[in-house]
């Protein structure tokens, strides 16, 4: 078949999938949010020479790491900022998902220290979400400080990142990246920890091996270099009468503070082996998780990435552009994580990939002002010929796993 | 033909791999069957059974195993019945109306509800109770060595009433009722609980059958 | 009236797993051991679960069947992912004694009265999973507990006592593998108002629930999981070798799962005939086969 197929955002034109889990070649790597364009080319998931993906690759070294080594490390990382004159020696953000739940709660009443939890709320908090939230702060026992941003300006730049990016969560993902340290400042707190590390779903092996989160993630050194939605900020500005201050909550720290500061970013999934399933279990012994009652929309599982309304759609999303939904996601990482074998994610990305979200659909449209009609005109924009098909007066994807 | 070969017949419903097994454990060679042939010229038959009594019977007919049963009964070779298997031995049953039975041994099988007078006593009846003697020693019968009020499995919604009383092996209370759970009628054994489902003392109910049985004299040669 | 004491096995592959709400699949060893082990220790009957085969569309129980069956002479009863008349033959003639049916049955109530007619009513269990809702209703699900089906789990099992079942299993997947206790509106309601037999499932996590449950829930029958199973994984009984598939994380650090306090059926028996509830008492004898 010689007929050559545009592959947009940058995506390489052959689809490929792991020979060990379920990811295709098409998974975006992290991306520097607020330099996202609509015309950015992603850096996509490597597969080295025998079609094994990164992701994969960490899991193998996983195991063969020495915990017991890695676990003396955090201990002496620890001893040096642990604090016993009543203040906070370390930040944990988070939004009581199962990780956030099990890294403060393991920081706290394992390792003694004074964590000061963070949270950059979902969109809209679902029912399970906001009990889980509860019962982390009474039942894990945490201060927290949420901070919840300007709802009209959240709501815009979500609608927009949509228009422009097909991106629901761009806004989450820069508001929870980017509070964090700045709060850091503010209550002159040295730690930060994270949960897992990035690699584990897919990017760069490289960045891992120290734990330190690599700064240009995080820090800006100049504000014109910024877009919001794919839009720099100035357009942002006098297009939509905002001011700066309106729009400061998405804005990472400046670079300069940071350094100065001496702020540390790590991840606990350096020093800590991270297992999924067993953070659940953590997190339902300790802080009164409870799993959704029932699946979550396009997957199977009902602990992952409860909190948000707008996670499904979220997922869509992704579905649409890359050819990836939620069941592929949290397969693939069961998969590493050998709670299941490939077969049995194969079996279960068939049945559930790709579920159109329709629980909070129409919810979720109100909430950001969009058309559902808008919403589906886009689907059909942002997917990508070398993905997708047309076929009985529906789309297909073209590659599927097997 | 051996002397220890066992027919277990094969109406089509029931754990027959079960009966099998305990079977083998004790010794036996089980042969699971509904050729007549080999119920004649086995050393022992055995009827299990699980579900409807008119389903049985009509199943029975249609194999054409009634009156092999009954010649069986009528010899001296040992013949089993088990749960189902024991109701289809008795003449009548009130499921359903009223049906015939195989008429080896007299007497009508009845449901458990009509006793049910205690509020927690369910039907059918599932699950572990005791049987006692009715008469006498259980001395060189299948229920040999066992305790008093030994536990055994049942799953039931009918049981037996056999009109002689004497063939009564032992009984068991289930609400404010006490039923006949196991009948003894010349070669004739029944049990109304699965003795293959009764962990280790049901399967010593199957070693003390191998026993009899080889302590029978020779039978159909 | 003897009330009996199941231990559930749910199964995946090799490997017996735990979770809590119906998720997660944590390895706690191999089925065939605790079963044994469990047989030896007084159970009553044993249950199977294929926790994945309603959701992977597959059945892969048999082997553990026929195994199980050629050692452990007690009524085993399977379940998971049994959708056709032949699935369920399959099973049976691997040795199990009942099977129990959710997801197929709740789809197809018709299934349950072909099933019942062509087996025999004592062997089918219809279980229902069921999660309680604000308003106090509960709800049953399919699935392993992730599809909703807005049919009322009373109503439902009204109607399977109609269709044929014999026994009907009642879980609370709210309460399972949290070791609060179970659901007792649930498993009093349900049986007060069926006139089968009701087995209640999920959420032991003390030896005074099961007391609790058979004397408040008025149940016949009691399906026990992670108190006995993490009593074995604690006393080392049930080790096994800690590799291939599935999540192992869990054995290859053993620590006490804190919301339960784990026991063994013989302290649960004990225990039970100390509070004057009939039960079969544990031999001391060994078992001889």
């Amino acid at each position: 078949m010689a007929e050559k197929l545009e592959a947009k955002f940058g995506l390489p034109e052959q689809v490929m999938f792991c020979r060990r889990c379920v990811m295709s070649n098409q998974r975006p790597a992290s991306s520097v949010e607020f330099r996202h364009t609509p015309t950015q080319r992603h850096r996509t998931l490597r597969f080295d020479q025998e079609g094994i993906c990164d992701a994969c690759r960490f899991a193998e070294r996983k195991e063969q790491i020495d915990w017991e080594q890695r676990e003396k490390e955090l201990l002496r990382l620890l001893d040096r900022f642990r604090r016993q004159d009543g203040a906070y020696d370390c930040l944990v953000p988070g939004s009581a998902g199962k990780d956030s739940c099990y890294a403060a709660h393991i920081l706290k009443y394992k390792y003694g220290m004074h964590p000061l939890t963070v949270t950059w709320p979902p969109l809209l908090y679902t029912e399970i979400g906001w009990k889980n939230f509860r019962n982390w702060l009474e039942v894990g026992g945490f201060d927290n400080v949420t901070f919840k941003p300007n709802g009209r300006v959240q709501r815009l730049l979500t609608r927009l990142s949509i228009e422009n990016l097909f991106h629901p969560f761009q806004t989450f993902i820069l508001g929870q990246k980017n509070v964090p340290p700045k709060l850091a400042l503010k209550y002159e707190i040295p730690l930060i920890f994270y949960g897992e590390n990035e690699a584990e779903y897919g990017n760069p092996v490289a960045d891992n091996e120290t734990s330190l989160r690599d700064k240009s993630f995080y820090a800006m050194d100049n504000l014109s270099d910024v877009r919001l939605a794919g839009v720099p900020i100035r357009d942002l500005m006098d297009k939509h009468h905002l001011s700066l201050n309106d729009l400061a909550a998405y804005l990472p720290p400046n670079y300069k503070e940071l350094e100065r500061s001496k702020i540390e970013v790590q991840y606990l999934g350096y020093y800590l082996k991270w297992t999924p399933q067993e953070a659940y279990y953590y997190a339902v012994e300790h802080t009164g998780f409870e799993a959704n009652p029932e699946r979550t929309e396009g997957t199977y599982s009902k602990y992952i990435s409860l909190d948000d309304r707008m996670d499904g759609l979220h997922y869509y999303t992704t579905f649409i552009k890359f050819g990836i939904g939620r069941a592929t996601y949290d397969a693939s990482q069961e998969i590493r994580n050998r709670h299941l074998t490939q077969d049995e994610g194969i079996a279960l990305v068939k049945r559930f990939d790709g579920e159109f979200p329709k629980k909070y659909f129409n919810e979720v449209m109100e909430y950001i002002g969009m058309k559902p009609e808008r919403f589906m005109e886009l689907c059909d924009q942002f997917r990508s010929p070398h993905l997708w098909k047309k076929e009985n007066g529906g789309w297909k994807l073209r590659h599927q796993v097997s | 033909m051996s002397s220890l070969q066992v027919a277990i017949i094969d109406c089509g419903m029931g754990n027959l791999f079960s009966v099998k097994l305990a079977c083998e454990r004790a010794g036996l060679s089980p042969v699971v069957t509904s050729d007549k042939r080999d119920i004649l010229t086995a050393a022992a038959v055995v009827l299990p059974g699980v579900g409807a009594f008119g389903t049985a019977m009509d199943t029975l007919k249609k194999l054409d195993l009634v009156e092999p049963l009954r010649d069986v009964a009528a010899s001296r070779t040992l013949l089993v019945g088990i749960c189902l298997g024991m109701q289809l031995l008795m003449t009548e049953s009130r499921e359903f109306g009223l049906q015939k039975g195989l008429n080896i041994v007299e007497g009508e099988v009845v449901r458990l509800e009509s006793y049910n007078s205690e509020q927690r006593c369910k039907v059918p009846q599932v699950g572990w109770n005791r049987i006692f003697r009715a008469n006498g020693t259980w001395h060189r019968s299948p229920l040999e060595g066992l305790a008093e009020g030994e536990f055994m499995y049942f799953v039931h919604s009918f049981y037996c009433k056999p009109a002689d009383p004497a063939a009564v092996m032992s009984t068991t209370r289930y609400g404010a009722l006490e039923f006949c759970s196991s009948l003894k009628h010349r070669n004739v054994l029944a049990f109304q609980f699965h003795p293959e489902r009764s962990g280790p003392q049901g399967l010593a109910i199957y070693r003390n059958l191998a026993s009899i049985m080889t302590n029978l004299p020779e039978t159909n040669g | 009236m003897t009330i009996r004491l199941i231990p559930r096995l749910d199964i995946k592959g090799p490997n017996l797993v735990k979770g809590i709400h119906l998720e997660g699949l944590r390895v706690l060893g191999r089925p065939e051991r605790f079963a044994r082990l469990y047989y030896e220790q007084g159970a009553d009957e044993l249950l199977y679960m294929d926790v994945v085969a309603s959701l992977y569309q597959r059945n892969s129980l048999l082997d553990i069947v026929k195994k199980t069956s050629q050692e452990i002479f007690i009524p085993l009863t399977v379940g998971g992912g049994l959708r056709t008349l032949d699935d369920i033959r399959e099973v049976l003639r691997a040795g199990a004694d009942k099977v129990s049916l959710n997801t197929a049955a709740v789809k197809n109530p018709e299934f349950v009265r072909d099933a019942a007619r062509r087996f025999g009513s004592s062997t089918i269990v219809v279980s229902i999973e069921a999660i309680r809702k604000p308003d106090g209703s509960y709800e049953a699900y399919t699935d392993n507990g992730r599809e909703k089906t807005g049919v009322d789990a009373f109503e439902w099992a009204v109607r399977a006592a109609e269709l044929g079942a014999g026994e009907i299993m009642v879980t609370s997947i709210d309460h399972e593998g949290t070791g609060k206790g179970f659901d007792l509106e649930l498993t009093f309601r349900i049986a007060q108002t069926v006139p089968i037999p009701v087995i209640a499932c999920g959420g032991a996590g003390a030896v005074d629930h099961v007391g609790e449950v058979l004397s408040h829930g008025h149940v016949d029958a009691v399906c026990l999981a992670s108190i006995l199973h993490y009593n074995i994984v604690r006393r080392h009984e049930g080790m096994d070798e800690v590799t291939g598939e599935g999540n192992m994380e869990y054995l290859k650090q053993p620590r006490s799962f804190s919301k339960i306090q784990d026991a063994s059926l013989q302290e649960i028996k004990a225990h039970l005939l100390r509070q004057g509830m009939a039960c079969r008492p544990v031999r001391s004898t060994e078992v001889h086969v």
